[in-house]
């Protein structure tokens, strides 16, 4: 059984009578397999942040359905066993942290002492543990988004859709998020992110598709996609400078064409991380 | 579109269905004479706009109580005539207020008619004599107003009583009403006395003596009244009427005994 | 990519789940709503109201006591009357505009929770709010009260001198009757229903729009109204389209009974439980037309 399955999912909004309709979402089939993180990747306004509503019942579809884990989607059991981290989400400005997860934790059916431990292990896995008396009006924006997560899982869902779960946080919580997803999928759980920074996207799913005006265009395994087939990097290391102009010569030698010889990168997150961690006060309370 | 559809008849049609509850509520208001005010145009000019949306907010009481106190101080800087005219507003907003009336009637006759009285402005003692006795009147025509809208309060009854008994010197009128007054369960326990004095004043002695008797012979320790009191009206009332000392009730001077020594 | 350590683990089947109404979900979002009022400071409204009851207690001192008596049951009633109005409407109107606006609703209803349950403890955290705003209110109503009795009675003692002991007693228990009359809770039985009410209709409204000031708007036009068809329904009597629709509108003027409470006037038990059914049943359906308007609402 999908994770998530849509079937010809469509949803048309009506601008008013003189503007017509806006497709917002085209005939969506989409499957997601439980185990994967699969991500949505399209720009503003491609229709992802529908797609999502549209599986978790706060819209409609004008045609077509929706499943998870094989109930429909209109039915509020189907909502059992999903976390859901909305795009810039905002919660109750007036609560703590352990306010607002008793809170979603009772609307759960949690309770007692369970909820208590299950509020403690999450802000512990989210990194809030300092800050869980502290009103959410005083909460910085990457702040927000971990007790977001945290909210999503509260109940220990199967299933979770992240919308945006990266935007406007700075690397080191990036990194942060992008390891809790691995870390969810190393424990069995289906993610459906859906975003447009794409470089922080390649390194954590298994799947994407590529929305564009409301049609998926693209879909497949990342790996696959992303790999140049017709292409081949080889790195040497300690090669002198005689030695390459063999190399070069070998290839062509070989029918193939040199392309580009050139020292490898480390990526400029890579840098700034490596060097917070060097700086001795790079370490601590986040925000 | 269907959802809208659905909440409107959910709304309208029980609406629609307790009309009958809402008419029996509103007779019910009428019946117990309470309930809306009119607001004519002459009473909105009388009180002005914003208390007339006041009104018609259903803070009537607020708004007479405003009336009242400026008709207050209307009093207090001596213009009687504004001063009538609100306590007249303030009754005609909250017709059941007994202590409009009565204070109303009060304000005419005592201090409204005392103060023209000895108007300097008088040209003669007639004069002033004859101005506070236009105010007796219309106290008069007050109280009775107002014994008219609360025919089953005592007060009224009484305030008209007193009116007679004080100003008019009439002790027959002022008995009469005295009667209704004390008709009534919660009269005050002081107003009967105050009834049989009038009786007495307006020539029946004897009815006076019967009330002071039949107060006497109750049960001292549950009635309270002031005994000392009915203990002297009675026993004057027994002298003037010389009533056989066989016959008497009430207890005599231990001096005065017949067969006592002195 | 690697294989999941842990094995994936599918949810039964939906038909050996059910989640049913739950009172529990009610009753967290109806606290939260709560809380969010009383964080928020709503509650600050109440110390004008305070002022409000300093001042009624302590003027008019040059009046009789019968008139200070009705002058402080009068303006108080009226105050929490306004007050009460202002929490009930402002109060309501932006429960369903904040969550859009905010975006917390999306987190709530992507839980397993009904549109209905959400809808009916946002509803239910404004009348609590309403109802502790209206006991705070009365108590501070009450201690004037008390004040202005206490007073009373130590100047009719000072005025006693010439009068007897038991006119004396009389005197102080018409003062005390006066003052706490029991028929007031009748009177504020019936204002907390009517704010109910209030608020229900709000609810009603915002179901479908989401400005505030719409919201606002609308409800104090038919508060309005409400008090209009009294009325108007005499004058119009005749007509039956009128009769019709002005029925839809309920009529608010009935709630009022503070006015004749504090003229002593008997209004008897059966009467005040006819005005609150009425009331009672016109919250019902407005709290269900608002669901049905909601239920349907793309967020």
């Amino acid at each position: 059984m999908d994770a998530i399955r849509t079937e010809n999912l469509t949803k048309k909004y009506n601008l008013g009578w003189r503007r017509g309709r806006l497709l917002a979402l085209d005939r969506l089939n989409l499957q997601v397999r439980p185990g994967e993180v699969y991500g949505l990747l399209g720009p503003n306004g491609s229709g992802k942040s529908t797609a999502l509503k549209l599986i978790l019942d706060l819209v409609a579809p004008t045609a077509g359905g929706a499943w998870i884990f094989g109930v429909p989607c209109d039915r509020v059991v189907s909502r059992l066993h999903v976390g859901f981290l909305p795009e810039n989400p905002y919660f109750y400005r007036y609560l703590t942290a352990v306010e607002t997860l008793e809170f979603y934790g009772k609307l759960c059916g949690m309770g007692g002492t369970p909820l208590r431990r299950r509020i403690d292990e999450l802000l512990e896995l989210v990194g809030l543990a300092g800050a869980r008396d502290r009103r959410l009006a005083g909460y910085s924006k990457g702040m927000l988004q971990r007790i977001g997560l945290a909210q999503a899982m509260i109940h220990d869902p199967q299933l979770l859709l992240l919308d945006e779960p990266t935007a406007g946080v700075d690397p080191i919580g990036s990194r942060d998020i992008r390891d809790l997803v691995l870390r969810l999928k190393h424990l069995g759980k289906t993610v459906l992110l859906s975003s447009h920074l794409l470089a922080q996207v390649q390194d954590v799913c298994d799947r994407i598709g590529v929305l564009n005006l409301g049609r998926l265009i693209l879909e497949g395994e990342v790996g696959q996609l992303i790999k140049d087939q017709r292409r081949l990097n080889i790195t040497v290391q300690d090669l002198p400078e005689a030695g390459r102009a063999r190399v070069e010569q070998a290839v062509r030698a070989a029918g193939g064409t040199v392309v580009s010889v050139d020292h490898p990168e480390t990526t400029l997150e890579a840098l700034f991380l490596d060097a917070l961690k060097k700086d001795s006060r790079g370490a601590g309370d986040h925000d | 579109m269907r959802g809208k559809l659905i909440a409107a008849l959910v709304v309208v049609l029980p609406a629609w269905a307790m009309l009958p509850l809402e008419n029996r509520i509103h007779a019910e208001n009428v019946a117990l004479r309470y309930g809306t005010t009119q607001v004519t145009g002459g009473l909105r000019d009388r009180i002005g706009q914003g208390m007339a949306i006041a009104l018609l907010a259903g803070f009537r009481g607020v708004v007479a109580d405003f009336v009242w106190i400026q008709s207050h101080t209307f009093w207090e800087k001596r213009e009687w005539l504004r001063q009538y005219d609100d306590m007249e507003v303030a009754t005609i907003l909250q017709p059941q207020s007994v202590m409009f009336w009565d204070l109303g009637a009060w304000h005419m006759a005592w201090n409204i008619g005392y103060a023209v009285s000895v108007d300097p402005a008088n040209r003669t003692k007639a004069e002033g004599i004859k101005r506070e006795r236009e105010w007796w009147d219309k106290a008069r025509e007050f109280l009775r107003r107002g014994i008219e809208n609360n025919p089953n309060r005592y007060d009224l009854y009484f305030a008209m009583g007193w009116l007679y008994q004080v100003k008019y010197q009439d002790w027959c009128r002022a008995e009469e009403y005295y009667a209704k007054a004390i008709a009534f369960p919660d009269a005050p326990s002081y107003l009967p006395r105050i009834h049989a004095r009038a009786l007495e004043k307006c020539g029946d002695a004897i009815g006076a003596y019967q009330y002071w008797k039949g107060l006497w012979l109750q049960d001292h320790r549950t009635v309270h009244q002031p005994w000392g009191i009915v203990a002297r009206e009675g026993k004057r009332l027994e002298d003037l009427l010389k009533i056989p000392y066989n016959q008497r009730v009430f207890p005599m001077d231990p001096a005065r005994r017949p067969g006592a020594s002195e | 990519m690697t294989e999941p350590a842990s094995p994936v683990v599918i949810p039964r089947p939906a038909g050996s789940e059910w989640v049913g109404f739950s009172p529990g979900r009610v009753a967290a979002i109806a606290r939260n709503t709560f809380t969010e009022a009383v964080r928020q400071k709503v509650f600050n409204i109440l110390l004008v109201f305070a002022l409000v009851v300093i001042a009624t207690a302590s003027l008019f001192a040059e009046f009789s006591f019968s008139e200070q008596l009705k002058f402080v049951k009068d303006f108080c009633l009226g105050t929490i009357t306004v007050f009460g109005t202002l929490i009930a409407i402002v109060g309501t109107a932006q429960l369903l505009p904040n969550e859009v606006e905010h975006r917390t609703i999306y987190t709530i209803l992507a839980k397993p929770v009904r549109r209905f349950e959400f809808l009916l403890g946002k509803y239910t955290g404004s009348v609590l709010l309403i109802f502790m705003s209206l006991v705070m209110m009365t108590l501070m109503f009450s201690a004037a009260l008390v004040y202005k009795e206490q007073r009373l009675i130590a100047s009719a003692r000072e005025d006693a001198a010439g009068m007897s002991a038991p006119d004396l007693q009389q005197e102080i228990g018409q003062i005390q009757a006066a003052t706490f009359d029991p028929d007031l809770v009748k009177a504020l039985l019936l204002i907390f229903v009517k704010l109910a009410l209030l608020a229900a209709i709000t609810l009603l409204v915002s179901t479908f729009s989401t400005s505030m000031v719409f919201n606002v708007t609308v409800a104090f036009m038919i508060l309005v109204a409400g008090h209009l068809v009294g009325t108007a329904r005499d004058m119009w009597a005749d007509n039956r389209l009128a009769v019709w629709l002005l029925g839809i509108i309920p009529d608010l003027g009935s709630f009022n009974i503070a006015d004749d409470i504090i003229l002593g006037n008997a209004i008897p038990w059966a009467h005040v439980a006819k005005v609150v059914l009425y009331g009672m049943v016109y919250l019902v359906c407005t709290v269900a037309g608002a669901h049905f308007i909601f239920s349907d609402r793309e967020i």
